[in-house]
């Protein structure tokens, strides 16, 4: 079997990692600060904006893709609110795919940065406090880069997830080669062909091979932090 | 310097922690009580770590609480510096990096102590590049008092800070403590549950109990009053004297070393310059009375005082002798009926070289 790709498996390789990476790239600060409030804020509601954080974990992708669809399509309340003021479309975009992934990855960054933040020790956050340090100096000196190692797990989870991302993917943007097939839909594509065997495996082990490769990167990246975090 | 406090601190699950009305004054005060008495909740109050329930918190005039009004300045603009047990060094940061986390937090015109001097006298030049992980605990305080310092405080608080260092190293600290005092003047409110530590650095004291305050006042006062005499003994009460390394008599194995003006103490030899300030410690029952001189004998201090007061309680007696400075001596009452003491009564107060703990 022949591992040279084709000019569609690289477009669809590419794509795939645009989209994951846009995806973490929208999660990044707002899955942070979510898993950050979560951690240490009190405030009413609190357990209604957690449940909400961790729907698209327990929903069905493709009901995330379609509450997607119907909010982000052409006459969707803000899909069509974006089109007439940016000219955006999302639905049946990259942007739409690297959406849909992204909510789909959110809970998972928001779990892994609340349970970092959780763990670091509050009595460090109170000594910069007494030291003169304003509340978001210490998020900024403190609390993050104590939780940096969780904080680079929750993004490589994200990004994992949304690599994987298919059910609110084909959903939301659909199998369009060069907007919307990444490499899970390209494999679920290619499964349905008669003669897309080859294909298939093709695809299946540049997933593996970036699944690895990201998992293996970050664990170096994970102990390097976690190295200079550490207390004796 | 002066710390206003009429407040409660809540627990929780309802009841209170602390309810505390008292004014510190003092440039050093010793905070010291049994476990769970409250004394750090005491600190987190003062520092606004912890918010009172109900009542007022003021340093020097400025309201810093007042529930009444709605008052709470915050934790970081209090400019209230504490040392914590354990240091609560920074992890990620370099040794220079914590002393410097607060300095830099600070405009120019509000630094009032110089980094290199808080790293010559804390001795902190050769750490200045480890990390907090590889430090000995001794060492991490004293980091910590550093940082404290170079945020420049105008009120420091020390929660215990030689709580879960060996003897040894406690020995290593406090001077360093002494130096802050005498050196910088900060104002110190100092937490601990080991009265001996804590006179080595101020005879004024706040003694809590079930988060209320029960006594202050000097030792001296303190050990006067029946009621407060087994307390002080429980927490190691001591006689801690500064002094000055007058001398020193290789040849006899001794050391002289003066307190205030003319009073010389013998010890037993030490290897510190003449010149050097200590902290003399002698436990109360380590010294002797007598009515006259004692000839043909082998202690090497005998100073002739008075007898400024007779505190006894069932279990224990407790006189206190001024032989220029005061000294408390912890006897029997049979010996106090025997040599017929009575306040005002002369008294030679008698020790050993050898029970006298420089520090």
């Amino acid at each position: 079997m022949p591992v040279i790709l084709t000019a569609d498996e690289i477009a669809v390789l590419v794509l795939s990692l645009q989209v994951a990476l846009a995806s973490v790239a929208l999660v990044a600060v707002p899955g942070a600060l979510t898993g950050w409030v979560l951690a240490r804020a009190r405030f009413p509601g609190k357990s209604v904006v957690d449940a909400l954080v961790h729907l698209p974990l327990v929903l069905p992708p493709v009901v995330t893709g379609y509450l997607l669809l119907v909010a982000f399509g052409r006459r969707g309340l803000i899909g069509a609110w974006l089109e007439s003021w940016f000219g955006l479309r999302i639905a049946f975009t990259w942007k739409g795919a690297a959406l849909a992934a992204a909510v789909v990855a959110f809970p998972l960054m928001v779990r892994a940065v609340r349970v970092a933040v959780e763990m670091t020790d509050r009595g460090l956050e109170d000594a910069a406090r007494t030291l003169g340090a304003s509340p978001l100096r210490v998020l900024g000196t403190v609390t993050l880069p104590l939780a940096a190692p969780g904080i680079l797990a929750g993004l490589m989870l994200a990004f994992a997830r949304a690599l994987g991302e298919f059910g609110a993917t084909i959903t939301l943007a659909g199998n369009i080669p060069g907007e919307s097939r990444t490499l899970p839909v390209a494999i679920y594509a290619q499964s349905q062909v008669a003669d897309g065997d080859d294909a298939v495996r093709r695809l299946v082990l540049i997933s593996l091979a970036i699944s690895l490769l990201a998992l293996i990167g970050s664990e170096w990246v994970a102990r390097r932090l976690a190295r200079r975090v550490e207390t004796a | 310097m002066s710390v206003d406090i009429a407040a409660e601190v809540g627990f929780a699950d309802g009841g209170f922690r602390l309810r505390v009305v008292s004014t510190l004054a003092a440039p050093a005060t010793g905070v010291f009580g049994p476990s769970g008495a409250g004394k750090t909740t005491l600190l987190q109050l003062i520092a606004g770590l912890v918010r009172p329930a109900v009542g007022r918190v003021v340093v020097d005039g400025e309201v810093l609480d007042d529930t009444a009004a709605g008052i709470h300045v915050p934790v970081h603009r209090r400019r209230i510096g504490v040392v914590f047990q354990h240091g609560r060094l920074l992890p990620h940061l370099s040794v220079d990096g914590n002393l410097r986390y607060g300095e830099r937090l600070l405009a120019a015109a509000q630094r009032r102590i110089g980094y290199a001097d808080v790293v010559a006298l804390l001795a902190l030049g050769p750490l200045l590049a480890r990390r907090p992980a590889t430090l000995s605990g001794g060492e991490r305080q004293r980091v910590a008092l550093g940082r404290a310092l170079l945020a420049s405080p105008r009120l420091l608080l020390l929660d215990e800070p030689l709580a879960g260092l060996d003897g040894g190293l406690k020995r290593q600290i406090l001077p360093f403590l002494r130096r802050v005092h005498s050196a910088l003047g900060i104002p110190t409110i100092h937490v601990s549950h080991d009265l001996g530590e804590v006179l080595q650095l101020t005879t004024d004291l706040l003694l809590l109990e079930g988060g209320a305050v029960v006594a202050r006042g000097t030792v001296a006062q303190l050990a006067a009053q029946p009621e407060h005499l087994g307390r002080l003994h429980d927490l190691g009460l001591v006689n801690a004297l500064p002094g000055t390394v007058a001398g020193h008599a290789p040849e006899d194995g001794l050391t002289s070393v003066t307190l205030g003006a003319e009073r010389t103490v013998l010890t037993a030899l030490r290897d510190e310059p003449v010149g050097t300030a200590c902290v003399l410690l002698i436990r109360p029952a380590d010294l002797v009375l007598a009515r006259t001189r004692v000839v043909a004998i082998s202690m090497q201090n005998q100073w002739l005082g008075r007898v400024v007061s007779i505190t006894g309680t069932v279990t224990r007696t407790v006189v206190a002798v001024d032989v220029g400075v005061t000294l408390l001596v912890e006897i029997s009452r049979r010996a106090v009926a025997e040599l017929e003491l009575a306040p005002g009564a002369p008294v030679w107060c008698l020790c050993k070289a050898q029970s006298v703990l420089v520090t």
